[in-house]
């Protein structure tokens, strides 16, 4: 099985930043928004 | 400006929770086999309408951006309507949910107006509800959580849908029962106008009595994963299926144990614990009653400063599959026993299966508190069984250095 | 046109909590979480409604022309998710 996320932390970008392919995929990780939905994380409703 | 991840914020806990779980009574109606509060009567010492307005004024200075109300079955409180209305007056959003015993076709309009209203008005009250259903048959349904508790919880959908409340959640435990009906649940929530929502069994307070009977097998896991992948948007896992993505391709969220760092409990009685799955002493941070209240727990407690430092995998570091399942529920390894720094009960790669074969039959921890109907008032407060039940993360600590 | 130039607001929907590491705006109807990571962001988004375009938003709040297109893409992003709307002006 392949190793998944970084050690640092699990992915956490939304749909949104993933389908940023393009040349600001590069400008990410300086972008001042990060986007993630909740749903996922135990004891939210 | 910071680069780091929000993530990793979140892992070292916030300054206030994000959400919290509040259960407002221990009382209910149902007798849920699976019931992670062991609900069914009040507990004397329940938190007063004063005392409960009190938290949530608190909640709204730390800013705290919604409650998950429970219990028991929170509407079946006297002063549940005036609590929800003191939320959303001090910009506290309320979640709720209910078996719909009180879901009426009058409280369900009232409960549309407000939806209706929020979506125009800045600041204005946010109310949501979440109608518990294990099953998409009576038969299914009522094996868990007793005749006439379908119909219902039918009735209540019923009547949010015709008093045009869109949204609305329908809640799941999966089950071994259950599980084989998830395309019957979704049709359901379709029906509604409402939204699908699965979560985990974990053997916390009566689970712990029908979690060799009732929770999923490893094929049906697996099922369920792809069953994810391939049809799950739209439907919400809020209470988390993170130890799935051992499998592969984690699931949509961020795949996180919340307890302590970004969610809690607050109990009936006020207690405060690190989520509604570990209702033991082992887990319990203190208590809103306290000179500092709620906040003080939340930000001081020697508790939830040891789930914000780091955590070391324990045994589970050395598995590819760590990265992505983090270890697992530490509510599920507590409550079968296994050791907090190893695998999941289920584990996907089969390393919980192996390590709960070698836990001595009887000498996994029970929960400290049981509100069942049948049980003596004097017994609803268990005392820990060895002094080892109280300090697990604190023996975990020591074990992995 | 460009986002700065034009006039934006809070949705509705939104709530807004500063943290010391920035802010975090959940958003009632999408359950999403947006994370600002800088300070003078969350004075950026708090300014939104009153100013006539986000760049006087972005001005007031201390930004300096330089910074200008990091905060345009952040804004950009926050409409993407509809935790701000374009509003009349």
């Amino acid at each position: 099985m392949e190793k998944l996320a970084s050690a640092t932390a699990p992915e956490t970008t939304a749909p949104v930043a993933e389908d940023a392919l393009e040349e600001d995929a590069l400008l990410e990780e300086d972008l001042l928004v990060e986007d993630v939905s909740i749903d996922g994380m135990c004891g939210v409703y | 400006m910071s680069a780091v991840p929000l993530v990793e914020h979140f892992a070292h806990g916030l300054d206030a929770p994000i959400c919290l779980t509040w259960e407002l009574t221990y009382a209910c109606n149902l007798a849920c086999r699976h019931c992670l509060s062991s609900s069914g009567r009040r507990d004397p010492a329940e938190l007063s309408t004063a005392e409960a307005k009190a938290v949530i004024d608190e909640l709204e200075r730390m800013q705290v951006f919604y409650v998950n109300i429970g219990g028991g079955e929170p509407t079946i409180r006297p002063d549940f309507w005036e609590l929800v209305d003191h939320a959303t007056a001090h910009h506290v959003g309320v979640k709720f949910s209910t078996n719909g015993v009180r879901i009426t076709p009058d409280v369900a309009a009232s409960l549309a107006a407000s939806a209706r209203g929020y979506g125009g008005v800045p600041q204005s009250g946010y109310v949501d509800v979440q109608i518990s259903l294990d099953g998409a048959t009576a038969e299914v349904n009522d094996a868990v959580r007793g005749t006439g508790s379908f119909a219902t919880a039918v009735q209540a959908m019923e009547n949010l849908a015709a008093a045009g409340f869109v949204g609305f959640k329908l809640s799941v435990v999966c089950t071994r029962h259950n599980l084989p009906q998830v395309e019957a649940f979704k049709a359901m929530a379709d029906r509604y106008g409402a939204q699908l929502r699965l979560t985990r069994l974990r053997p916390s307070g009566r689970g712990a009595d029908v979690w060799d009977e009732l929770h999923p097998t490893a094929a049906q896991q697996r099922e369920l994963y792809d069953w994810l992948l391939a049809h799950g948007e739209g439907v919400l896992t809020g209470d988390s299926f993170f130890h799935l993505a051992g499998y592969g391709e984690s699931l949509p969220g961020l795949n996180l144990c919340g307890a302590g760092r970004v969610v809690c409990l607050i109990d009936p009685v006020g207690d405060v614990y690190a989520c509604p799955f570990a209702i033991h002493d082992a887990f319990r941070a203190g208590n809103v009653r306290g000179p500092g209240g709620f906040a003080a727990v939340w930000r001081e407690s020697e508790l939830f400063r040891s789930l914000r430092g780091p955590q070391s995998g324990g045994a589970c570091a050395a598995c590819s599959a760590y990265d992505a399942c983090r270890g697992g529920c530490m509510a599920a390894k507590f409550f079968t026993g296994l050791p907090l720094d190893g695998p999941d009960p289920e584990c996907v790669m089969g390393h919980g299966e192996r390590q709960l074969a070698k836990v001595e039959p009887g000498s996994a921890p029970r929960p400290s508190l049981d509100h069942s109907r049948g049980v003596p008032i004097t017994l609803q407060r268990r005392r820990p069984e060895r002094a080892c039940d109280e300090h697990p993360l604190t023996a975990a600590a020591m074990v992995s250095g | 046109m460009s986002v700065l130039e034009k006039a934006w607001a809070l949705a509705p929907q939104v709530s807004v909590r500063s943290e010391p590491f920035g802010a975090l705006l959940y958003h009632f109807g999408t359950r999403r979480l947006s994370f600002l990571k800088d300070r003078r962001l969350l004075a950026v988004v708090e300014g939104l409604g009153e100013a006539p375009t986000a760049r006087q938003a972005c001005l007031a709040a201390g930004v300096e022309p330089g910074e200008l297109r990091a905060y345009e893409r952040a804004l950009a992003r926050l409409a993407e998710t509809d935790m701000v709307r374009e509003r009349a002006g």
